[in-house]
């Protein structure tokens, strides 16, 4: 399949930090994304760079084959509502639904009613005096019903109960199915994403430390529980992510998938092995590393 | 161009803030001053003086958030740069002829009625025919130019934050100061002063104008370079 976004050493530098570093991906075509990572890892920057809302400081980007900037060939059909989205002074979500639909040529206005709908969204409120969860909902909607061939949500969740959550992921998933295009969710609730993602990019530190195919990360890691003993003898030389001490029972985050052989080595030792979740996973190998700063 | 087109359709969705507001300011800085000058019980000249000037203040107004607020949200909806600059000037420009148009209906009424028969005046009184005709461009380009200097200024803000504008503003306070200054120790002041006569009413609206799109040229530099 051929890439719809092309990422090559993207730089971006805000006076003493560095907010991406040196950050080269693809993302391909029909495709759903999680770009994954902590509080100011970078997530928002790359979405703003990649839509030409801002600039790198060096590399460059390519969507569909051309450089986004200025480009309302590129751009219109691509769609970017930030988290904490600016809207015109007093305009009430029907009007930014208007405009919406002026702007990007694949809007559903059906669907978009749909989801008004699903998540209780009062239309003819001024967006500034709505919930932060009820904000949420109006950037999720554009995102969703402007069918964009590229659609980037930015922690749409943000503020969302449980039932509208679910309602977003459903009605997700539906349209994709239909209109298949490519999504970048970002998102720092993995557990709740895991199951709609087909690969994940992880960002720390402005870095990419992972960009998998979401079911073979789901395989990348075990947790090795039992006596202390053992389990240092089993995971010894085998790459440890992370260590839980408790009493003299020890859990073990190792990498790598485990053999038949390994199964057997830890059922002889009454040792347990459980499944890591994308969650703990990227939990356990970003939770150490220090913010970088640029040197001066 | 049916992009620009989009972009005055976005900033007129909300009829609020480009065609409510500015009629309602105007409309009722307008009653108030007839509803005055007709209280005054004298037959000598009343003018209002600067109610007619209430609107253009809200200019400035929705300069500011023009790229405060629209220019973000034109940025979600996938707008280029200059798509959105050129929609929404045209967009001040349409308001802004909208309300000299008005102006000009109300000096007509008031020269013909001699001021509501009471000699009150909410337009500029004294006009000559000619002059008549000019007062609603000038009316016209001061409201240009209380919009694009909200514009600017909060393109100035965006793009390189709020310590550069204040030193900006600052420095052209004094630099005006300063000149003004010069100009009355120097003897030169009459000499603006006549210049600015021979101009006419008709020539600093121009020149006004001039100083309109120098403004919009720059902000547009600046807009084109705005991160979010």
């Amino acid at each position: 399949m051929t890439s719809v976004i092309e990422v090559s050493h993207l730089t971006k530098r805000f006076r003493d930090t560095v907010a991406l570093d040196d950050v080269t991906f693809a993302l391909e075509g029909d495709t759903i994304y999680g770009l994954l990572g902590r509080n100011g890892a970078g997530k928002t920057t790359l979405m703003s760079i990649v839509t030409a809302q801002s600039f790198a400081t060096t590399g460059k980007v390519s969507v569909f084959g051309e450089a986004p900037y200025e480009n309302a060939r590129v751009l219109n059909r691509v769609c970017f509502v930030r988290d904490d989205q600016a809207y015109p002074s007093s305009a009430t979500a029907l009007h930014a639904f208007r405009i919406a639909r002026l702007c990007f040529p694949n809007w559903d206005q059906a669907l978009a009613d749909r989801l008004v709908t699903d998540f209780r969204l009062p239309l003819k409120t001024n967006i500034k005096k709505l919930s932060r969860g009820q904000r949420s909902a109006v950037g999720a909607i554009i995102g969703v019903a402007s069918r964009a061939e590229v659609t980037f949500f930015d922690e749409p969740y943000l503020g969302l109960d449980a039932v509208a959550r679910q309602a977003f992921y459903d009605r997700l998933l539906e349209d994709y199915a239909e209109h298949p295009r490519t999504i970048v969710l970002s998102s720092h609730l993995i557990d709740e994403v895991a199951n709609i993602l087909e690969r994940v990019i992880v960002l720390d530190n402005g870095r990419v430390i992972m960009n998998d195919a979401a079911d073979d990360l789901r395989n990348r890691a075990v947790v090795i529980t039992g006596d202390s003993a053992a389990v240092a003898a089993f995971t010894a030389g085998r790459e440890v992510i992370h260590r839980q001490n408790l009493g003299n029972v020890t859990a073990v985050t190792v990498l790598g998938g485990m053999s038949p052989q390994d199964r057997a080595a830890l059922a002889a030792n009454n040792l347990e092995v459980s499944p890591v979740t994308l969650q703990q996973l990227v939990v356990r190998t970003t939770q150490d590393a220090p913010r970088s700063t640029a040197a001066a | 161009m049916n992009r620009v087109v989009n972009v005055m359709k976005m900033q007129l969705v909300n009829r609020q803030t480009y065609i409510g507001m500015p009629l309602i300011i105007l409309s009722g800085a307008f009653l108030l001053t007839v509803f005055v000058v007709v209280l005054i019980p004298t037959d000598e000249l009343k003018f209002a003086g600067g109610a007619a000037a209430a609107p253009l203040w809200y200019f400035l107004v929705v300069g500011v958030q023009a790229l405060t607020l629209s220019f973000p949200f034109s940025q979600a909806m996938s707008i280029t740069r200059r798509d959105f600059h050129l929609g929404t000037l045209l967009t001040a420009v349409i308001t802004a002829g909208v309300l000299a148009v008005i102006y000009l209906a109300i000096s007509l009424i008031e020269s013909a009625t001699g001021g509501w028969g009471v000699n009150g005046y909410f337009t500029v009184p004294g006009l000559s025919d000619n002059q008549l005709a000019i007062a609603p461009l000038s009316y016209f380009v001061i409201a240009m130019l209380m919009f694009l200097s909200g514009y600017g200024s909060a393109a100035v803000f965006k793009r390189w934050g709020a310590l550069v504008l204040t030193i900006i503003l600052t420095g052209l306070a004094i630099l005006l100061t300063l000149a003004l200054l010069l100009s009355v120790r120097s003897g030169t002041w009459d000499v603006m002063v006549n210049w600015a006569t021979a101009q006419g009413m008709l020539g600093m609206t121009l020149w006004g104008l001039l100083l309109a799109a120098v403004l919009a040229a720059g902000s547009y530099l600046l807009v084109r370079r705005v991160q979010l």
